[in-house]
């Protein structure tokens, strides 16, 4: 019949802490601590390294072009990445350009996370025609590959760390918007709900006070995930020259211009490369525990 | 008896194993199966049932692990025969149905098709043809009704009963040696359950099975098996035969266990409270719901969904009304009319006299202020993520109108009214007992100090014990604050010791509108004779299933044909039934009944259902 | 089969209004945001009034519904506009091109060039038979690492096969596609010389494109086969199997493989279209292949709106059509998804 209402996970009826439990049961996971470990290594790296080098990330020292990296021959403990076509430091850059990067992501995720929270749960919640409509756009949004998009508006609006911040949250709030719909929709549906509604609980109260709370376990994992991939993204700006303009070092423009040098001096292009792919495989191994933890969770396996 | 048993489980252990922490789930259990036998097993949740059946047909997986025993089969232990030889063995001469018939087989593949798969799974060397016409000839075998059509229908275009005889099919259907039933009935309505018990019990007798019943309730165990044992915490406690038990049981927990059971007619009956010329506190005019879904078969068509169709009914101050009925009765969407979550698509209801859609939003947040409606689940009915004393202060929240430390004393005295400790204001929900949950469930609707409650399957969830804890809550608060309760439920058994006056429901009309000691001792409607004749009970039966009740299911609520509605399993129906609807006929005092034999004699009757069985002979005889 | 005609009409015209939908946006991001791209067309010299005139002909300074209509009207005959840069011949015309010596010569080939340019639906078929052989066999390379790995994982939770898949599903989302390609060129190309890469001469070129595509998408779909898999497993049919005689082989195979290819189709609908479509545009801009992606990036950076305009509205249908077509397979493996 129309009127029943869903199933629930075995989860749910515990209580509150499910988002507790979530990261508890990441936490024993040694890929989760691995990640964390070499994460909190590189973030503090960047936040501290910079500052305390003698090397300026934009200081070009002509004496110092192409010094290849410590482990290979003619490589010194002054240049541990080496140095570029410019004799900067590729250490000190790269490091900057993690900073940038990583604070660019992680803002876009966030905005879009509010964004897309908002949209979805009213969506959810409030169906009719907002519903509709949002769906509609959240489809044609999936429907255009997300570079074509972010390069469309980047390549004419001179780019800057908001404009690609803001292109991030534009190509990144649909998923949001959905999953979180899609936990509405089913949270409405639910008896405390209906609950609320007889004690004569608002709609807004509702939906802020009692199916908000239940948005963070689902999503905190994509949400984990999607700062490394919107650090992809702002990379392959920076590639593509779109991203923030050079001599700011970030790990796209960096590469790009380490390009011309892929043959001779190859670590120009590759060793800020490895930077990145280190925080981005961090990012993904707690993130992915993340979901492990998740997925356990709502078995009932624990 | 010399004849050597079927099988001989010999001192079964198994534990569970995680993290190299064993915990013991059965500890020598020991019986034996005669041929043609039905044993039953009794045992709650946790006893280890579940897990002895899997142990019958070698089927233990890991976290659980057989320390111990044997069970002799025609001279072999099947616990220890090669897992390539047991598979065969499962299915073929072990035939096992489980309690959840709705996810038993694969969703995706349509009904017949998954018995043919496992009849030709077991027996290699039968034709797909052959394993058809076997499965079509059991399917006819269990009454499934069109089963030709049946056969390539899909599980979710079965209702559970159905699903449940389709599963007996496929158990049956390699004449196994014996058969397991593993709490068969849990998932069913009453009615649809007493269906299927009997169908076990002809089965039995035609097809020489042995069969082990397995399942939670004495009552329904009593029905069919010929010797009784009683599982607790993994062991045997006790070994009778079903008269005995109830009789005399010899094991405190037997004892116990046998107190448990709801009783039907056995119990005191409350006293209508004094209403005469009293106004209504609560009036349902003639209200109308109907759904509507789509139908992926048409061009842009819709089907709607009958769910209430008129219901009327009056409920005056200090009354204990209810309403029951099985699964798709209308109760629920009715239980989210009343409470004004829904509007009805036709007719009224009034509170205090004045019509709950008229009124506006003021008016109605006091109205929910008077009148509150309790939820059937007490693990989701509240947000979970709340401690427990702002879930019960949230009403008055909402309502507002109070400072803090008087919201915080008015909850902690509902709090004490209601049996909970003080001390857990701050706690969170995690940890609490079902019973627990459900005071904070009822703390959060006394907390607005209503007129009227709502019940809607409140007390479903919780045991006899804690049941009839919470009656006694409510008697109080009724005495000291003059409250008004609606039970809306399924348990006959706890609308029998709850209600003054009950509503029978049945396919989203009122069938049957009379006091407690009329619907139990006296009813008009058939429905409610079938409903009592199917109700699980240790009691002597008024009702006799095989008379007040025939096979088939409720019909569809999308589209109802013409007539009574439950002219289809009715045993006392006749030609006008299929026609004309009848209409809810006075009994005097107040009693109706929507039955043209609402005041039949019982001559009257007797001849009635000869007549319809002669009808019925009729149709099977001009049938081909 | 009236089910099947009612849900491809629904479904064709809810695609049809997002194609629009796409179309709108695109077209009008185009037009809002900064930058004259006639004045990127003919190079910084030329004079406003020039400029101005050019982009009258071209109808750019009509309003923007005024410019939509008349690009849909066209569009629905076929006729996607022409390429502002790309000639007949495939030579591209822009100002930026002629870089270094030939400025005086500009103007005159700017004139040759607005009689020649190349038609947006030629671009594309130009590029299309590359890009479709780099998508194909880019998704041949996955199924083929991802498929045994995922269903592998998802048969053995917690065992050595899904950490096994765990690490490398991992690792590979973690590699961003652009540097996996200079590393594959620097390292297969460059230093071992064992596959050509950068341009098209032959077959060969196609197979370092495609890892770097399959590396990408591979991650996706180890872990949701191993996901739906697992919870396959789950099910009441897989316990009720055991006991009721089937082979666990043929539970596997029959059932849950059959159960768990659902999410697997959505996830081919969903996610693995959008992303097959961005890695084919980045993985053909750095290896230099000349396909519709390389073509579709040179016109984002030129702002080549007929181009893009084409592309988006391409992309868009073939999501679109890749997820009804999705949507009705999957009900016909599980009926109870007729929607």
């Amino acid at each position: 019949m129309a009127a029943e209402t869903g199933t629930s996970s075995p989860a749910r009826g515990r209580g509150e802490s499910v988002t507790r439990r979530m990261f508890r049961l990441a936490w024993e996971m040694t890929s989760f601590k691995i990640g964390l470990g070499v994460f909190t290594l590189l973030v503090g790296a960047a936040i501290i390294w910079p500052e305390l080098s003698p090397y300026d990330p934009m200081k070009i020292s002509v004496r110092e072009r192409f010094l290849p990296p410590i482990f290979l021959e003619g490589g010194t403990w002054a240049h541990l990445a080496g140095t570029d076509q410019l004799g900067r430091d590729l250490f000190v850059r790269s490091l900057v350009g993690l900073r940038n990067g990583l604070g660019i992501a992680a803002a876009a995720v966030a905005i879009m996370f509010v964004i897309g929270c908002a949209l979805g749960v009213i969506s959810g919640y409030w169906g009719r025609w907002v519903d509709i409509i949002l769906m509609r756009i959240t489809d044609a949004q999936l429907s255009i590959p997300v570079i074509v998009l972010a390069i469309t508006i980047l390549s004419v609006s001179r780019p800057n760390p908001f404009t690609v911040t803001a292109v991030l949250v534009l190509a990144g709030w649909p998923i949001y918007a959905r999953v979180v719909r899609s936990i509405a929709l089913a949270e409405r549906e639910r008896e405390y709900v209906r609950g609320a509604k007889i004690l004569g609980a608002s709609d807004l109260r509702i939906a802020t006070l009692m199916i908000s709370p239940n948005i963070l376990p689902p999503i905190a994992f994509v949400a984990v995930l999607d700062i490394a991939r919107m650090m992809i993204f702002e990379a392959l700006f920076g590639f593509l020259g779109i991203g923030i303009q050079p001599p700011t070092p970030t790990f796209g423009n960096i590469i790009a211009d380490g390009y011309k040098y892929l043959v001779n001096s190859w670590w120009i292009p590759t060793m800020p490369g490895v930077f990145l792919i280190l925080t981005l495989i961090s990012i993904n191994l707690m993130g992915a525990s993340l979901e492990r933890a998740r997925n356990k969770l709502f078995k009932g396996i624990v | 008896m010399a004849a050597p048993p079927l099988l001989d489980a010999q001192g079964i252990s198994v534990d569970l194993v995680r993290r190299s922490v064993s915990e013991p789930i059965l500890r020598d259990v020991s019986f034996q199966l005669r041929e043609r036998q039905v044993l039953g097993i009794i045992g709650e949740s946790g006893s280890g049932k579940t897990v002895l059946s899997r142990v019958l047909c070698n089927a233990i997986t890991e976290p659980l692990e057989i320390t111990a025993g044997s069970v002799g089969y025609h001279g072999r232990d099947l616990l220890t025969i090669p897992a390539a030889e047991m598979q065969a063995l499962r299915g073929r001469e072990i035939g096992y149905i489980g309690s959840d018939p709705g996810s038993a087989l694969d969703p995706t593949i349509p009904v017949g098709h998954q018995i043919v798969e496992k009849l030709r799974a077991v027996q290699p060397d039968m034709s797909k043809q052959a394993a058809r016409e076997r499965a079509l000839e059991v399917l006819s075998a269990v009454r499934m009704p069109r089963p030709e059509r049946r056969f390539d229908e899909f599980p979710f275009q079965y209702s559970g009963g159905m699903m449940q005889r389709a599963l007996i099919v496929d158990a049956l259907v390699s004449n196994p040696t014996f058969l397991i039933a593993d709490n068969v009935t849990q998932q069913l309505d009453v009615t649809v359950a007493a269906q299927i018990i009997r169908l076990m019990h002809d089965l039995r007798d035609q097809l020489d099975t042995a069969i082990i019943f397995i399942s939670s309730s004495l009552a329904i165990v009593r029905e069919i098996a010929d010797d009784i044992i009683v599982l607790q915490e993994g062991r045997i406690i006790e070994r009778s035969t079903p008269e005995a038990i109830v009789a005399a049981p010899e094991h405190d927990y037997s004892k116990r266990l046998l107190e448990r059971i709801p009783r039907i007619w056995a119990v005191e009956e409350r006293a209508q409270p004094k209403t005469e010329g009293e106004a209504a506190l609560l009036e349902v005019d003639d209200v109308y719901k109907t759904y509507r879904v789509n139908d992926p078969t048409r061009f842009f068509g819709h089907n709607d969904v009958e769910a209430v169709r008129g219901v009327t009914f009056n409920v005056k101050a200090g009354e204990n009304f209810g309403i029951v009925g099985e699964s798709g009765c209308g109760k629920s969407t009715l239980s989210r009319l009343l409470s004004w979550i829904e509007a009805p698509d036709k007719g009224s209801i009034s509170f205090e006299g004045e019509s709950v859609a008229k009124m506006n939003r003021r008016r109605l947040l006091g109205l929910r202020h008077r009148f509150q409606l309790l939820l059937q689940d007490p693990y989701n009915a509240m947000p979970p993520h709340m401690p427990v004393g702002r879930t019960i202060l949230e009403p008055l929240l909402i309502h507002g109108g109070m400072g803090r430390r008087a919201m915080r004393n008015r909850v902690l005295e509902v709090m004490n009214e209601v049996g909970l400790p003080a001390d857990i204001y701050d706690h969170l929900q995690i940890g609490l007992s079902a019973g627990q949950r459900q005071r904070i469930n009822l703390a959060r609707a006394l907390v607005l100090e209503p007129r009227l409650l709502i019940l809607d399957e409140t007390l479903s969830a919780l045991d006899q014990v804690e049941q009839s804890r919470l009656l006694e809550i409510f008697d109080k608060l009724q005495a000291e604050h003059g409250f008004t309760y609606i039970f809306i439920s399924h348990d006959l058994a706890m609308v029998r010791r709850a209600c003054t006056r009950i509503a029978v429901m049945y396919l989203g009309k009122i069938v049957e509108l009379a006091d407690n000691h009329t619907v139990f001792f006296n009813p008009g409607h058939p429905y409610t004779k079938a409903l009592l004749s199917a109700v699980p009970t240790i009691e002597e039966r008024r009702y006799d299933a095989a008379e007040n009740l025939l096979e088939g299911e409720p019909p569809s609520p999308i589209g109802i044909p013409p007539g009574c509605s439950f002219n289809s399993r009715c045993p006392l129906a006749f030609e006008r039934c299929t026609t004309d609807e009848p209409g809810l006929e006075s009994r005097g005092d107040g009693r109706i009944s929507a039955c043209y034999w609402a005041n039949a004699s019982e001559d009257e009757l007797i001849a009635a259902a000869d007549a319809n069985r002669a009808r019925r002979a009729a149709g099977e005889a001009s049938a081909p | 089969m009236a089910f099947v005609l009612t849900f491809l009409i629904r479904r064709l015209a809810q695609g049809v209004v997002i194609v629009l939908l796409v179309t709108f946006l695109i077209f009008t991001l185009l037009r809002v945001i900064p930058g004259d791209p006639v004045r990127i067309m003919l190079g910084p010299a030329t004079t406003q009034a020039v400029v101005e005139a050019r982009a009258q002909e071209l109808g750019l300074r009509d309003s923007i519904p005024e410019q939509f209509v008349r690009y849909i009207a066209k569009a629905v005959q076929g006729d996607f506009g022409e390429s502002y840069f790309i000639g007949e011949t495939g030579i591209a015309l822009t100002a930026q091109n002629v870089v270094g010596g030939k400025g005086q010569d500009t103007a005159t080939e700017q004139r040759e060039a607005k009689m020649t340019r190349a038609g947006v639906l030629k671009v594309i078929a130009d590029g299309l038979p590359y890009t479709l052989m780099l998508a194909g066999m880019g998704l041949l390379f996955t199924l083929l690492m991802a498929v045994p790995l995922g269903i592998a994982a998802g048969l053995n939770q917690e065992k050595w096969q899904d950490r096994l898949a765990f690490f490398i599903g991992s690792v590979f989302i973690s590699l961003p596609n652009f540097w996996l390609a200079l590393v594959l060129i620097l390292l297969i190309t460059a230093r071992a010389g064992l596959l050509p890469s950068i341009g098209y001469k032959g077959f060969g070129y196609v197979i370092l494109p495609a890892i770097v595509l399959a590396v990408e998408l591979a991650p996706i779909i180890i872990r949701g086969l191993s996901m739906s898999i697992a919870q396959a497993l789950q099910a009441g049919y897989v316990s009720g199997g055991i006991v009721r005689g089937l082979p666990w082989r043929q539970i596997i195979v029959r059932h849950v493989l059959r159960n768990s290819s659902i999410p697997m189709l959505n996830l081919f609908g969903v996610q693995i279209g959008g992303l097959l479509l961005g890695g084919v545009f980045v993985t053909e801009f750095v290896f230099d292949y000349p396909g519709v992606g390389r073509s579709t990036v040179q016109a984002v950076l030129q702002r080549d709106f007929p181009v893009i305009q084409g592309v988006a509205i391409l992309a868009a249908s073939i999501l679109v059509l890749a997820n009804i077509m999705v949507d009705l397979a999957s009900t016909f493996i599980d009926r109870r998804l007729k929607f």
